[in-house]
């Protein structure tokens, strides 16, 4: 049995056994997660070693491999860590545009919670680049990190049976595009033609972790 | 080789799942009951990922044509034009014959392993039906036909099916949250008997126990989950990932069930026993 850990204590990043299947890299620095997947998707190629899913979460990275793989897989890790400065900073690939009509049943109230205009929540929305921090929820629903703190709100108390495909959406410290029609309890801003998940592509999400997202007014 | 789906009960579509997209929010996804799906696939000589049918009851199939058919998984209430059959034993259905699969004996999942697998539509490299991210190759609907595969192997006959009992013993490994929730908070858990509560489903099991007191149920920063991950709640509850699991969670993960324990927990029945055995001490 591992030794008790302080909660209070700072978090050095770490490798850990996620059951026979599964490794994880966790507390790893905000952002870089999607960076540390990439790193580690390259060295396991280099290398040859297969792993099945390679999941990031907000701040960790989970592979899910054959069980006898657990070990190397592990090390490899342990390699992205020690190397990991460089990679954080990498590529500088376009953002994606995200046209949208800011139409948004919670708008005006999302603007009065807020103590501001309607025309200062979409400011701010369109003028902040976001990058996907991890999917989750459902396939293809993206957490946007970025979100400025003065538009941070609680989810609704009550969530939506059902919100449409398209929906522009903040909670907490995200915001996000509902991919297709889903239940939901995000403040929904505005609505967009951006298809965002399409089974029948390759990958079939436009926005992946580590994607950087900028939203403009549709005109 | 057709079968017409005459009645559909609760009645999926299943395989051995996707591999590759969890990173985009993508459930695994395939049979609950992996080892019975891969049972049924070598009792009748396919690849073992060959997709079957999983049904809770209330399904009946007329054969077009004949065709290799096998049960496995959950005991179930099964007759053949009213005659009983035998369960993990392939049988054929001539032509004009009526499966019809009423109620579960034992278990809560039924598969009906098909001779040359299930053809049709894939999402995403899997036939499987996901029943949480609604990804849904083939729809059933009473009035559909199903087309089998060429057949590849040949029949095996007897096989040592493991059956679903009121009481199962799970082997558990370390959670990586573990010592954030207190290791003697998770050892205290693993020592006593929890019970299945809520309807089965493919997504989790919910257990009730004890009260824990752990020193940490809080959310944590979004991280991924898998297949036989532990989640403590606030409420005091565990719950056990099954194969349409969400990709990301946020209530700290005391324990990991073995795999092919999660198979046997996917069988479980509400208000089923389960006890632990710690893998790792």
């Amino acid at each position: 049995m591992p030794t008790e850990e302080s909660v209070r204590e700072p978090r050095q990043p770490r490798v850990v056994e996620y059951g026979p299947l599964a490794s994880m890299l966790d507390h790893l620095p905000a952002g870089a997660a999607p960076h540390a997947r990439e790193a580690l998707l390259r060295a396991c190629t280099n290398t040859g070693i297969r792993v099945d899913d390679v999941i990031v979460g907000a701040r960790s990275v989970v592979a899910t491999h054959d069980p006898g793989l657990g070990p190397v897989i592990r090390d490899i890790m342990h390699d992205v860590l020690r190397h990991s400065e460089s990679d954080y900073t990498s590529e500088s690939t376009p953002a994606v545009e995200i046209a949208v009509r800011y139409d948004g049943i919670d708008l005006d109230d999302v603007a009065r919670r807020c103590d501001m205009t309607t025309d200062s929540v979409i400011e701010l929305h369109t003028k902040t680049e976001f990058v996907v921090e991890f999917c989750g929820f459902s396939p293809g629903f993206a957490y946007l990190a970025g979100l400025p703190s003065a538009l941070e709100l609680p989810r609704r108390a009550t969530p939506r049976t059902r919100v449409p495909a398209g929906s522009v959406a903040i909670a907490a410290q995200y915001s996000a595009v509902y991919p297709r029609e889903s239940p939901g309890g995000w403040h929904l801003l505005g609505t967009t033609d951006h298809r965002l998940w399409d089974e029948h592509r390759r990958p079939p999400a436009t926005l992946q972790p580590g994607t950087r997202i900028r939203f403009v007014v549709a005109t | 080789m057709t079968l017409i789906v005459e009645q559909v009960g609760f009645t999926t579509v299943q395989d051995l799942g996707r591999v590759g997209w969890a990173h985009l929010g993508v459930s695994p996804s395939g049979a609950a009951d992996r080892t019975s799906l891969q049972l049924a696939n070598r009792l009748l000589g396919n690849w073992s990922a060959a997709a079957t049918l999983e049904t809770t009851g209330g399904l009946a199939l007329l054969a077009a044509a004949e065709t290799g058919v096998v049960l496995t998984g959950a005991e179930c209430n099964a007759s053949l034009d009213d005659k009983a059959v035998a369960h993990c034993q392939p049988f054929v259905m001539p032509a004009g014959s009526l499966l019809r699969i009423s109620t579960m004996r034992n278990g809560v999942w039924t598969y009906i392993g098909i001779a040359g697998g299930i053809e049709g539509p894939e999402r995403l490299g899997s036939r499987s039906h996901d029943t949480m991210g609604n990804i849904v190759p083939l729809s059933l609907h009473a009035g559909i036909t199903l087309h089998p595969g060429p057949t590849r192997g040949t029949a095996l006959g007897l096989d040592t099916p493991i059956v679903p009992s009121d009481t199962e013993r799970l082997t558990v490994d370390v959670g990586p949250h573990m010592n954030l929730v207190g290791n003697h908070v998770c050892v205290r858990a693993f020592r006593r008997t929890w019970s299945v509560s809520g309807e089965p489903n493919r997504v989790a099991v919910r257990l009730t126990g004890p009260s824990l007191h752990p020193r940490h149920s809080e959310e944590l920063h979004s991280f991924p989950l898998v297949r036989g991950a532990i989640q403590l709640t606030p409420a005091d509850e565990l719950v056990v990932m099954l194969a349409d699991h969400p990709t990301t969670g946020g209530y700290p993960v005391v324990g990991v069930v073995s795999p092919r324990d999660v198979d046997r927990l996917a069988q479980a029945r509400t208000g089923s026993r389960v006890t632990w055995k710690l893998a790792v001490t």
